[in-house]
């Protein structure tokens, strides 16, 4: 079964002086489970309002989009879902700990279980010596930091992220990283929003690249990186020992191998050199918007 | 629904602006022997009137306050992006915040009120007046109030899931509040003899507001409680059915609103 189906997805909002804002067109896509899936796009590209369709913020205009078989209508579908919102904003009055025990509550988890596990996930994103000060008094850091742990503590099956390293420091997106590769370890599904390309090379299996509303590209990470590769950095020291580096193009790498070993040269290293995926990423969406306009 | 009922409690108990208008109704309360002594014949009815009167003011800046700003304020906020993304329909939601709401403004009228019958002792004790004061009267009197005032922030909840500003919720429900509130007078003026020459159309749509409106009227038991009148148990059923069906009414309304609405 696949985590996130959605079929024939469309949502146009009304807006200023009553004009048609199409915010998604005719979007499909299917999430296997256990799979990381990042979904790309400019500002405005319709990642967030995908996101708020699968979570029942807001309400279809056409198609359908289900979680585990489940109608995104039903609350059912949340079930074994945690969801990390945009710059998300928690009660100021609460504190961690009280936030992370009315979600346990919520996901109808016994008093045990929430303890144990919030403590854990509080140690895990370094909020514990802070989980009983009121949240009012967060930084933007620790406010998505509990945000995540509120996401995380029913262990759910299926993770959506949008925007999850927003406000974080490069230590707590490095957390995050680690999360995110620690749940797809245990068979979790996520699927996450971002501007940032160099997250996606780092931990998805797929990715998404969603313009003006459409999806234009829906490619498998490992391939495009291997598709990517246009040619290789080889670095050598030659029979006088000096130290070289040369940048070979794809097709005449065997080529320039034979003739550097015939030399007598010694290889040190050979690294591919690619495009990488922001490169990719501003390519496709170049090529989106000349296509749409 | 619990948790979203003690959330929304929690939350008010914390709230540093409820205590300070609770602290305001409590120094009200205690004027009230000292004002209710400028009456040299009336203390006692002075002082129901004054403790059932400040109650009430209380009850309708908290119920205009908290109804409007539940669901519009929790969506400004974006508190209901994270919310509404756990395992939680949105009738819970809007229930369990009314239910807070609801349990809130009942509690504060019942520290009032059992505040106003220790302030009318004092001032009785002052004065005693001709006749003992009806406790169990000036008591219902108080619940009484309570449900007007659980009514009116079941109006401005109403309100608060169709506006993405605080203009409506805040301004329809004092406009609902001061209408509802005048609506008999209005009625009874109407079937008068005075208002023989007003036009047909004036008269239909006035009675047709007031059918529509919420009788606030039918709730204010302030004269039997000042002048110990006799209460007409019938007359008290009607009411609790009357406050019941509205609310049931409203609160659908409501719920099937915010169900449609995009956050």
């Amino acid at each position: 079964m696949n985590a996130i189906e959605i079929k024939g997805l469309s949502k146009t909002y009304r807006g200023k002086r009553g004009a048609r804002v199409e915010a998604l067109v005719d979007l499909n896509l299917d999430v296997k489970a256990g799979e990381v899936f990042g979904f790309l796009g400019p500002n405005g590209a319709g990642k967030s309002t995908t996101i708020k369709l699968l979570t029942g913020q807001l309400r279809l205009n056409s198609g359908c989009a289900m979680l585990f078989g489940v109608q995104v209508s039903d609350p059912d579908a949340r079930l074994r879902l945690g969801y990390l919102p945009e710059n998300p904003s928690l009660h100021g009055h609460m504190n961690a700990w009280e936030h992370l025990r009315f979600v346990g509550q919520i996901h109808g988890l016994d008093a045990q279980r929430i303890k144990r596990d919030s403590q854990q996930i509080l140690e895990l994103l370094e909020l514990d010596k802070d989980a009983k000060r009121p949240v009012k008094g967060y930084s933007k850091g620790m406010t998505q930091r509990l945000a995540l742990a509120v996401a995380l503590l029913p262990d759910p099956d299926l993770l959506i992220l949008d925007e999850p390293m927003s406000g974080l420091d490069p230590l707590g997106r490095a957390l995050v990283k680690d999360i995110i590769r620690d749940a797809k370890g245990r068979g979790k599904t996520v699927f996450f929003s971002t501007h940032i390309t160099s997250d996606i090379e780092a931990v998805c299996d797929r990715i998404g690249i969603v313009v003006r509303g459409r999806l234009c590209a829906l490619e498998n990470v490992a391939e495009l990186l291997r598709e990517g590769v246009e040619g290789y950095l080889v670095r050598y020291a030659d029979k006088l020992g000096c130290q070289h580096e040369d940048l070979i193009v794809r097709d005449r790498l065997r080529e320039r191998l034979d003739s550097l070993l015939a030399s007598g040269a010694t290889l040190d290293a050979i690294e591919p050199h690619r495009r990488d995926m922001e490169a990719y990423f501003l390519q496709t969406v170049k090529d989106a918007e000349a296509c749409l306009s | 629904m619990l948790p979203i009922i003690l959330m929304t409690m929690r939350c008010f108990l914390r709230d540093r602006i409820l205590f300070a208008l609770l602290g305001a109704a409590g120094l009200l309360l205690l004027l009230i022997p000292a004002m209710s002594s400028f009456s040299m014949r009336q203390v006692q009815e002075l002082s129901i009137t004054l403790s059932l009167s400040a109650n009430s003011f209380l009850l309708l800046i908290l119920a205009t306050l908290l109804g409007s700003a539940s669901v519009w304020g929790d969506i400004e906020r974006r508190y209901t992006a994270g919310l509404l993304g756990l395992p939680l329909s949105r009738r819970s939601y809007l229930l369990g915040k009314f239910t807070g709401i609801a349990v809130f403004l009942l509690a504060c009228c019942a520290i009032l009120a059992v505040a106003g019958l220790a302030v009318i002792a004092i001032a009785k004790s002052q004065y005693p007046a001709a006749s003992d004061p009806q406790w169990w009267v000036i008591l219902l009197a108080s619940a009484m109030i309570g449900l007007k005032y659980v009514l009116l922030a079941a109006f401005a909840m109403f309100f608060s899931t169709l506006s993405t500003s605080f203009f409506l919720p805040i301004f329809g429900t004092l406009g609902v509040y001061f209408a509802g509130t005048a609506s008999q007078e209005v009625f009874e003026y109407l079937n008068s003899d005075i208002a023989e020459n007003l036009s047909p159309l004036v008269k239909s749509c006035a009675e047709a507001f007031y059918y529509i409106l919420p009788n606030f009227s039918a709730f204010d038991l302030k004269v039997q409680a000042v002048y110990g009148l006799p209460l007409d148990a019938m007359s008290l059923l009607g009411t609790l059915l009357y406050f019941l069906a509205y609310l049931a009414v409203l609160l659908t309304l409501s719920v099937w609103l915010f169900e449609r609405r995009d956050l």
